[in-house]
């Protein structure tokens, strides 16, 4: 019993020797590298295109962020100008209405004294 | 440690020193020579793409070899349900399990290896893996255990059984092969 036990372990040593023997590494098929690095060089190509198109999308989406501020400062300039020249001319309305006002009250003034 | 830090991975390098692994794990979990080949390139692609993650040229191997087996049952699964689709399961599983290995007539082929590797490809897919990972691979229970995300107490069944099932294919069809060629 025991020695049948031994020699089926020799065997089954035996059997995994010979296994390991017959399942080395196999060599790979002519040209696996050179097709490897070439699809490795065609995703490379792929991927830098796909960055450069997105660096064009990304260039244009800036130029029109920037369009869009100078716009808006240019259009904000003009409407402030606009509301300060409305300012000053209600001023100068003012200033002409208060002139008028006094102009009127020394002519009133003068004419009471000539009488 | 030191090792990851100053790893500078060489991926023509690292094509060159595991193209044959690769190839050689995807054939044999396969059978299927074109396949293999196919899956070897698609892994290495892969291997490119994640080259930055990876921290020493053992974490490299490991990857390699854990993604070639991923990949090949992955392709052994589709294979299966085309063929349950186009309804042809039987003529598959006799293709599996008699004539899944093509011969190839090469000098380095030893016809044992060929022999050997036809009788593998008749063993159920996991028995198939822990062999070929313990014996192509040498690698040990445990470290099969961790790659195949298994318990190790499974992973030593599947090593049993699929042993005892080659050792009784092989005393069956290649007489010498058991008794001492």
């Amino acid at each position: 019993m025991e020695h049948n036990e031994r020699m089926d372990e020799k065997e089954m040593a035996e059997f995994e020797q010979k296994l390991r023997i017959a399942l080395q590494h196999r060599e790979a098929p002519l040209g696996l590298k050179q097709r490897v690095l070439a699809r490795s060089r065609e995703r490379r190509q792929a991927e830098r295109g796909r960055w450069s198109l997105v660096h064009m999308a990304q260039r244009i989406a800036a130029s029109a962020v920037l369009a869009a501020i100078f716009g808006s400062v240019a259009v904000y300039r003009h409407v402030e100008e606009r509301r300060k020249g409305e300012a000053a001319r209600e001023q100068v309305l003012t200033a002409l209405r208060i002139t008028n006002k006094t102009l009127d009250r020394v002519g009133d003034k003068l004419a009471e004294n000539s009488r | 440690m030191r090792e990851a830090l100053s790893w500078q991975p060489d991926f023509e390098q690292l094509v060159d020193e595991h193209q044959s692994m690769v190839f050689s794990l995807a054939w044999r979990m396969t059978g299927d020579r074109g396949l293999a080949e196919e899956l070897a390139q698609d892994v290495f692609l892969e291997l490119d793409r994640h080259l930055h993650r990876l921290g020493s040229a053992n974490h490299a191997r490991y990857w390699l070899r854990q993604v070639t087996l991923h990949r090949a049952a992955d392709a052994l699964r589709r294979k299966r349900a085309k063929a349950a689709s186009l309804g042809t399961d039987l003529w598959v599983e006799l293709e599996e399990r008699h004539v899944l290995v093509e011969p190839v007539d090469t000098d380095d082929d030893s016809p044992l290896g060929r022999r050997i590797e036809a009788l593998l490809a008749g063993l159920p897919e996991s028995q198939r893996a822990a062999i070929i990972l313990r014996y192509q691979e040498e690698m040990t229970p445990d470290e099969i255990a961790v790659m195949m995300n298994a318990p190790l107490a499974t992973v030593k069944s599947n090593l049993q059984r699929g042993l005892k099932l080659l050792r009784v294919k092989a005393s069956q069809t290649l007489k010498e092969f058991v008794r001492g060629a």
